[in-house]
C-alpha cells in the first residue's frame, strides 16, 4: 500500500517537529491507537485497533525513527502485526516552511501488508489507509492548535 | 432384460440429502470433543525464527498447542502420491508438504501451529496469543520470473525453482513445419482458480483406548489410502484405523490430495489427548490451505497445409505447481496429452517445465489440466481457420480421427503411465449434431449479420474435447444378499455427490433382478470395504461400477446354483427376476433370493467345501487403460460493448461417455461441470500480489458464477461404447468444464468481429473491457 501526499499545518515547523516526536501526542492523533510508548531513543512501541471493512483487530506496532534531520526530515520503519495480518515498511516525512508561518509536510509511505487484511480487506485497504491518514493529520492539527494556544497563554 | 441401466432412476440418496439427514463430517459430535484451529502463515515466503506459545497455552479452554518441534518423529514430509511418468530424460524434484512449518513457510496459509481447545472459539482466540517471528524473504510468485537465476529459491537444496521437465514427441515436427503452408504461433495463458467446493475440508477423529481403535471422519475422496497411510504413520495396524468419508459436499480433486497437514494432525492429537478432536476448514482458510489449480503459460504453434490439415503442433509450456508437488505431474501431463484432442496430429513436440512458486500447492481440480490443452489446440485451430479462410467447423471436420482409427495410439505417455491410446470414439457425428442443434450455419449466415446490423455483438463458439477417464489401477466391490432379500453393496471409493448410491444400485439391481430400491450402497467406509484407491479421473462409474457388475454376476451365479438344487430345475431354465429365482415361463415356481441367502448360510448341515457361505461375492476391476470420452461444446453469447459483460444465450453439449447408466446423473454432471467451466472462463481468478498474498480470498471478491450466469445446458447423448469394460462405460465427471474456456473464448472473439484475440482464460469483464479498448485504440 502506498500513501503519499502533502499537508499544510497552521503552525511553525519547530512545533510540528516536536509534536511528531511526542508519543503522547501521536497516540492521540493516530486513529485507533491504544497505547504508544517510547522504549528507546527513536523507538516507539504500542498497540492499535484497526477497523477495515468487515474486520476489526488489534495490531502491535513498532516504529523506529531514522535519518533524523531536525526539524525537516525523518524516516519511520514500521512493523505491525496482529491476528489479521501484518504491515511493514517505511514512511518518509519532510517538513518545510510554508506561507503565513505554516509548515508543509510531505509524506510518503510504502507498506507491505499481508494476511487477512489483504485477502479479505483488499478492496477497502487503500480507502482505509487514506482515511486514517486524513484523520491523523487533522488530529495533529488540533494538537498543534492546542499547543500553540497553551504557549500563547503561558506568555 | 435391463430395466434400470440407461434409465432415469431417481437418485436414492436425494431424500436424505434434501431433508438434511445426510451425515457430513462437521455433523459428527462426540462427548468430550475438542476443536482444533491452525495458526497459518501470513507470509508467502519467510524464515521461521521462533514460535512462543507460552501465553497462548494459558488461554481459557486451551488443552494443547503443537508446533513442528512437538511432533517428534511424527513430523515428516507427506508422500509423493504419483511418481513421475516413465518418459526418458525427464527431470523431477520431489518436495512434498510438511505437517507444520519447521524452518520456512512457502505459501500463505501454510500451517505453523495447531491449537486444541474446548471450542473452536477458544482455539481461535488462542491463535492470536502465539508469538511467531517470521523473517520475510523475497517471494517467487510470477511463473516466468520464478525461473530467473536470481529468483528467490523456495526449496534451498535445489539449484532453482524448476520442479520438473518433461519432453514428449512423436513424428518429426521440424520436418512437418518445413513442409507447412501456414504456421501459427501464439502465447496462451490459463490462470489459477480455487475449486470452491460448497463444503470445505473437515476431519474428526476419536481414539478408543479400550478397543484400541481410531475412527476418522474425513472429507477425503480416497478413504482407503488415507486409512493405510495414517495406520503406517501412527504405527497402528490398518485394522485399528477406521476411516469414514461420509457425504461430502463436492470433491472436485483437491480432496484426493493427501496427506493434508490437518489430516495428519487431527487423528494424531486425538490419540495423544485421548479425546475426540474435530477441525472444519473455514472459507478463508480454504483459499490458502486447500490445493488449487491452473496456472500455465503455453508458447504453442501449429503447422498446417493450405487445406487446413494439421501437419504438426509444437508446444512449450510452464506449469505452476505451487510451493510443493505431492501430486507429481498429473496436471501438466494431462495438459500435454489432452491437447491432441479429437484430431489427427502426425507430429507433436511438447515440452513442459513445472515450476515451484510461493503459492498454494497445485493438484488436480476438475479437468485436471485437460482444459489447458483443449484451450491451446482449439484456439490454434480458430486462428488457423481465419488465416486460411476456412470455416471453423469445417477445419475441425477435416482433422477428426475417423472410426477406423480406433483404437488410436497417440504415441506418448498418459497420466496412467500407459500409452495415450483412445479406446473408441465417433467424433464427426457429435460435431455435426452439436452444429445442427445450436443452428451453427443459420446463425453464421442469417442471425449474426442481422443482429450485427442492429449493433448487437453476438457470437458463436464450437469446440471439441476428449476426456481421458476411467483409469486404473483398480476398484472393488462386495455384493451381499441378506436373508431379508435386501441387497448390500460396498465399494471403496468415496462419494462427493456423483450419485454412486443410485448408479451402482442400478447395475446390481439389473444383474440380480431385484428392485433398485432394495439395493443399499455403502461407499467410503473402510470397515465396509478394505481395498481401493479413490474417486478421481472420472473413474467411479467405470472402474467401481464394473467391479459392482462383476461381484453381482458372481452372486447371481451362486444364486442359480443354489436354486437349481432347491427347485430341482436345471439352471438354464432359471432366471432372476422380482427378487427371486424362478422358472422361465412359470413365475409360480420360484425361490426368493432372501431364502437362498439364508440357505447359503445354514445353522446346521454343512456348506460344501470350496463354496463360500452366504449369498455374497467380492470382485475387482482394473482396466489396462482408461476409456476416452469426448464431446462438443457450443455456445452463443452476446457481449455488452459498454460493460464488457457477456451473456450466454445458449449452451449446447453433445457428449459421448459410452453407455449411460443414468441420464439424469450424467446430465447433472454436465450441467454442474459447465457451471464450473463458466466460472473458470469468466469469473474465478485468484489474484496474487508480488509478495504472494492472495488479494481476493473471500467470496466477496472471488466471484463464482451465479445461477443467473449459468444457462440451462441443452444436451444430447451419444453412446460409443468402450471396449474396455463389459458395460461399455466411460466417465463423465469432468466433461462439463473441460471445453468451456475454449468455447467461450471463440464465441466472445466471434462476437467482437475478430477485433480482439482472446489468448487467455479466465477473462473477466474488466479484462475483456481492457482488451476491447486496446483494440479500439488507434
Amino acid at each position: 500500500v502506498k500513501v503519499a501526499g502533502t499537508f499544510t499545518f497552521r503552525g511553525p515547523r519547530s512545533v510540528v517537529w516536536e509534536l511528531l516526536q511526542d508519543p503522547d501526542v501521536l497516540s492521540k492523533a493516530l486513529p485507533g491507537t491504544r497505547r504508544l510508548v517510547r522504549t528507546a531513543d527513536d523507538r516507539y512501541e504500542g498497540l492499535m485497533k484497526v477497523g477495515l471493512g468487515p474486520l476489526t483487530a488489534e495490531f502491535s506496532l513498532s516504529v523506529t525513527l531514522a535519518d533524523k534531520v531536525p526539524p525537516e526530515h525523518f524516516t519511520m520503519h514500521i512493523d505491525s502485526k496482529g491476528g489479521l495480518g501484518f504491515a511493514r515498511g517505511t514512511a518518509v516525512v519532510d517538513l518545510a516552511d510554508a506561507a503565513e508561518g505554516g509548515t508543509t509536510m510531505t509524506y510518503g509511505s510504502d507498506l507491505q501488508i499481508g494476511g487477512r487484511i489483504v485477502s479479505v480487506g483488499q478492496r477497502v485497504v487503500d480507502t482505509a489507509a487514506r482515511s486514517m491518514t486524513e484523520k491523523g493529520l487533522e488530529a495533529l492539527q488540533r494538537a498543534l492548535d492546542e499547543r500553540l494556544a497553551d504557549r500563547s497563554g503561558e506568555r | 432384460m435391463t430395466p434400470y441401466l440407461g434409465k432415469r432412476v431417481p437418485r436414492n440418496e436425494d431424500a436424505r440429502l434434501l431433508t438434511g439427514r445426510a451425515l457430513f463430517v462437521d455433523d459428527v459430535q462426540l462427548p468430550g470433543m475438542l476443536h482444533a484451529a491452525f495458526l497459518r502463515s501470513d507470509h508467502a515466503h519467510a524464515r521461521l525464527q521462533s514460535i512462543d506459545t507460552t501465553a497462548a497455552r494459558l488461554g481459557p479452554g486451551v488443552v494443547a498447542i503443537y508446533t513442528a518441534d512437538d511432533l517428534g518423529t511424527y513430523w515428516q514430509a507427506g508422500p509423493l502420491l504419483v511418481p513421475p511418468p516413465p518418459v526418458p530424460d525427464s527431470v523431477f524434484h520431489v518436495c512434498t508438504q510438511v505437517p507444520l512449518a519447521r524452518d520456512k513457510v512457502r505459501h500463505v496459509g501454510e500451517p505453523i501451529a495447531m491449537v486444541v481447545a474446548e471450542s473452536r472459539y477458544l482455539a481461535e482466540d488462542a491463535l492470536a496469543d502465539i508469538v511467531v517471528d517470521l523473517e520475510p524473504l523475497e517471494a517467487a510468485v510470477d511463473l516466468e520470473r520464478a525461473l530467473d537465476p536470481g529468483a528467490a529459491r523456495i526449496h534451498e537444496h535445489l539449484d532453482s525453482n524448476l520442479a520438473a521437465h518433461v519432453h514428449q514427441q512423436k513424428g518429426d515436427y521440424d520436418a512437418a513445419r518445413a513442409t507447412a503452408d501456414v504456421v501459427i504461433a501464439r502465447r496462451f495463458r490459463y490462470d489459477r482458480g480455487a475449486s470452491a467446493a460448497i463444503e470445505n475440508r473437515a476431519v474428526a477423529a476419536a481414539w478408543d483406548a479400550r478397543s484400541e481403535q481410531l475412527t476418522i471422519w474425513d472429507t477425503t475422496q480416497a478413504p482407503i489410502p488415507i486409512r493405510n497411510g495414517l495406520a503406517r504413520m501412527l504405527g497402528l495396524a490398518e485394522s485399528q484405523v477406521h476411516v469414514v468419508a461420509p457425504f461430502v459436499g463436492g470433491g472436485f480433486g483437491p480432496k484426493i490430495m493427501m496427506f493434508y497437514p490437518e489430516e495428519m494432525l487431527v487423528p494424531w492429537a486425538a490419540r495423544q489427548l485421548g479425546r475426540p478432536v474435530k477441525w472444519t476448514e473455514d472459507r478463508h482458510e480454504n483459499f490458502g490451505a486447500t490445493t488449487q489449480e491452473r496456472g500455465q503459460i503455453h508458447d504453442a504453434e501449429i503447422a498446417l497445409g493450405r487445406d487446413g490439415r494439421i501437419l504438426g503442433v509444437r508446444d512449450v509450456f510452464l506449469h505452476d505447481t505451487g510451493a510443493y508437488d505431492p501430486y507429481g505431474l498429473t496436471v501438466p501431463i494431462n495438459s500435454q496429452c489432452t491437447l491432441l484432442g479429437v484430431y489427427k496430429v502426425p507430429a507433436y513436440d511438447s515440452a513442459f517445465s513445472a515450476v515451484f512458486t510461493n503459492k498454494p500447492t497445485v493438484t488436480p481440480v476438475r479437468g485436471a489440466g485437460r482444459q489447458h490443452g483443449v484451450f491451446v489446440m482449439e484456439r490454434l485451430l480458430d486462428l488457423a481457420a481465419r488465416e486460411l479462410g476456412i470455416d471453423r467447423v469445417e477445419i475441425r471436420r477435416r482433422n477428426l480421427l475417423a472410426p477406423a482409427d480406433f483404437p488410436h495410439d497417440h504415441g506418448i505417455i498418459f497420466q496412467d503411465f500407459t500409452s495415450l491410446t483412445y479406446d473408441s470414439g465417433d467424433y464427426l457425428p457429435a460435431l455435426e449434431q452439436a452444429a445442427a442443434t445450436i443452428g451453427y450455419e443459420r446463425f453464421v449466415r442469417d442471425d449474426q449479420p442481422r443482429l450485427r446490423a442492429e449493433g448487437r455483438r453476438v457470437g458463436i463458439g464450437i469446440v471439441n474435447y476428449v476426456e481421458g477417464t476411467g483409469i486404473g489401477p483398480y476398484e472393488g466391490a462386495r455384493v451381499t444378499v441378506e436373508p431379508s432379500g435386501l441387497v448390500r453393496v460396498a465399494t471403496g471409493v468415496g462419494t462427493q455427490g456423483q450419485g454412486h448410491f443410485t448408479a451402482f444400485a442400478q447395475i446390481v439391481a439389473d444383474t440380480l433382478g431385484v428392485d433398485v430400491g432394495s439395493v443399499r450402497v455403502v461407499t467410503g467406509d473402510t470397515r465396509e470395504f478394505h481395498w481401493g484407491t479413490g474417486t478421481f479421473a472420472s473413474r467411479g462409474a467405470v472402474v467401481a461400477g464394473t467391479a459392482c457388475r462383476a461381484a453381482a454376476t458372481t452372486v447371481r451365479d451362486k444364486a442359480l446354483d443354489l436354486a437349481e438344487q432347491r427347485l430341482g430345475v436345471p439352471r438354464d431354465r432359471l432366471e432372476l427376476a422380482g427378487g427371486s429365482v424362478r422358472v422361465k415361463g412359470d413365475a409360480g415356481t420360484s425361490v426368493g433370493l432372501g431364502d437362498l441367502a439364508a440357505h447359503a448360510n445354514p445353522l446346521r448341515g454343512a456348506v460344501t467345501s470350496g463354496v463360500e457361505p452366504g449369498l455374497e461375492a467380492t470382485a475387482y476391476f482394473g482396466p489396462d487403460r482408461g476409456s476416452t470420452a469426448n464431446g462438443v461444446h457450443a455456445m452463443i453469447v452476446e457481449v455488452d460493448p459498454e460493460t464488457a459483460l457477456v451473456r450466454i444465450d445458449r449452451y449446447v453439449v453433445v457428449h459421448d461417455c459410452g453407455h449411460l447408466i443414468n441420464p439424469t446423473i450424467v446430465e447433472g454432471q454436465i450441467q454442474g461441470g459447465v457451471a464450473h467451466g463458466i466460472g473458470n472462463a469468466f469469473y474465478e481468478q485468484l489474484i496474487f500480489d508480488e509478495q504472494g498474498q492472495i488479494a481476493n480470498a473471500s467470496f466477496m471478491d472471488y466471484l463464482l458464477p451465479l445461477a443467473t450466469d449459468v444457462p440451462d445446458v441443452e444436451m444430447a447423448h451419444r453412446e460409443t461404447p468402450s471396449p474396455g469394460n463389459p458395460d461399455g462405460l466411460k466417465g463423465v465427471g469432468e466433461a462439463g468444464c473441460i471445453a468451456t474456456g475454449a468455447a467461450f473464448a471463440q464465441a466472445v472473439e466471434d462476437a467482437l468481429g475478430g477485433t480482439v484475440e482472446i489468448l487467455e482464460i479466465p477473462l473477466s469483464p474488466n479484462r475483456l473491457f481492457a482488451l476491447m479498448r486496446e483494440a479500439e485504440a488507434p
